[in-house]
């Protein structure tokens, strides 16, 4: 199997890029935000619940991890993902616009939202809680470029049947952003139909 | 902003010709921003939204290829102007880094205000022709001679033009600047006599 090799520097572009995408869905009128394409689907505002969700284990471990990594005084090398967790990175990442295949959502990452009540204001605060929560994970990126980082695992959000090392939990966060970017673009194609 | 900031800034726009009130208006226009070394001061997938004017510090502009190593396009140091043109002009997210390789001192000018400057300053427009005249020739050049000169006369001719704070900056920017290997460059220069 080929390596995965990671680097914070294109860690942070795919991020921007992902901010790009979400940025311009803010502007989306709140019907094509909240409308599901089946009643077995998530709406995109659904989508973007599930990723507020999801980063709220990683939040804590980042904030619990990354003041105590050595500092290096050197420039970050690439670092060598392993291949149990290239596996399941490489799950979430999409391929070529594609999701390779859909996975059942863990009950504790759905979105729980009462449509009917939605509106701008609600889909705002999502939007906002969204930037807050991945801007923390930029910092972390950043923070990580001068630090010690093959130091310290942290257990991954499925369970302890996954560790990550610092850049492959922020690899596989942003694989699963990229995943649901993929999602919420067929579901705006969908109601386009 | 101090005396010798101020000084590289007017040498930096040499035509221009302000009353003293224009010339504390345009002072106030800009603001110095420090980086540590390392830092990223312009990310890919981020919009440019500043010009710079070095005043002190090396940085490296680049992008990632697909291993996802960088590939170095250019140099700014004290005294050039930095930032990531394309971007900054169009308004679009960048595809280029922009980083700190020493830690480093920026002259910054939001980009409202640059416009402004041409808008309330015709001369700016000369200065603007001349500049980017400058860096399109520099391109042209710096195309020529990936193009057509061996790694030894792109080491040589790099070298001799080069200032002095470049040469001490970690040899792999140097060789990817200059599409060569680090090995091949560590070994040109222990060979080569400049």
């Amino acid at each position: 199997m080929a390596k995965l090799i990671l680097t914070s520097e294109n860690q942070i572009h795919r991020l921007n890029t992902v901010f790009n995408t979400v940025e311009n869905l803010r502007g989306l009128p709140l019907d094509q935000l909240t409308k599901r394409i089946n009643p077995n689907a998530w709406s995109v505002l659904e989508v973007i619940i599930h990723l507020n969700i999801a980063y709220g284990h990683y939040h804590q471990k980042f904030d619990e991890i990354l003041p105590n990594l050595p500092n290096i005084d050197n420039e970050q090398t690439k670092f060598k993902c392993r291949t149990w967790q290239k596996f399941v990175i490489e799950g979430q990442r999409p391929k070529n616009n594609v999701r390779k295949w859909k996975m059942k959502t863990l009950k504790r990452f759905e979105p729980i939202i009462d449509m009917k009540k939605v509106n701008e204001l609600k889909v705002n605060e999502v939007f906002d809680k969204f930037f807050e929560l991945y801007g923390h994970l930029k910092n972390s990126i950043l923070t990580s470029r001068t630090k010690d980082v093959s130091k310290t695992k942290l257990p991954s959000a499925i369970g302890p049947v996954v560790n990550f090392y610092l850049p492959e939990s922020f690899e596989f966060l942003l694989c699963h952003l990229e995943r649901h970017m993929v999602q919420i673009s067929e579901i705006l194609d969908e109601l386009e139909k | 902003m101090d005396k010798d900031d101020f000084l590289l800034l007017k040498i930096f726009f040499p035509n221009i010709q302000l009353s003293e009130e224009e010339q504390e208006r345009f002072k106030a226009l800009w603001s110095i921003k420090t980086f540590k070394q390392y830092d990223l001061i312009t990310e890919a997938g981020s919009i440019e939204r500043n010009f710079y004017i070095v005043l002190s510090g090396v940085q490296a502009i680049y992008v990632l290829n697909e291993k996802g190593e960088k590939v170095v396009l250019g140099f700014s140091y004290t005294g050039s102007p930095s930032g990531v043109f394309d971007s900054f002009v169009r308004g679009e997210p960048s595809k280029i880094f922009l980083e700190a390789l020493k830690p480093s001192k920026l002259l910054s000018i939001s980009k409202s205000d640059y416009l402004d400057l041409f808008q309330n300053h015709p001369s700016f427009f000369e200065w603007g022709h001349h500049f980017f005249q400058e860096v399109l020739f520099g391109r042209l050049s710096r195309e020529v001679e990936l193009l057509t000169l061996t790694a030894e006369q792109r080491y040589i001719s790099f070298m001799q033009r080069c200032p002095d704070e470049l040469k001490v900056i970690p040899q792999k920017y140097l060789a990817s600047y200059l599409n060569m290997k680090p090995e091949t460059f560590s070994r040109l220069r222990a060979s080569v006599t400049l």
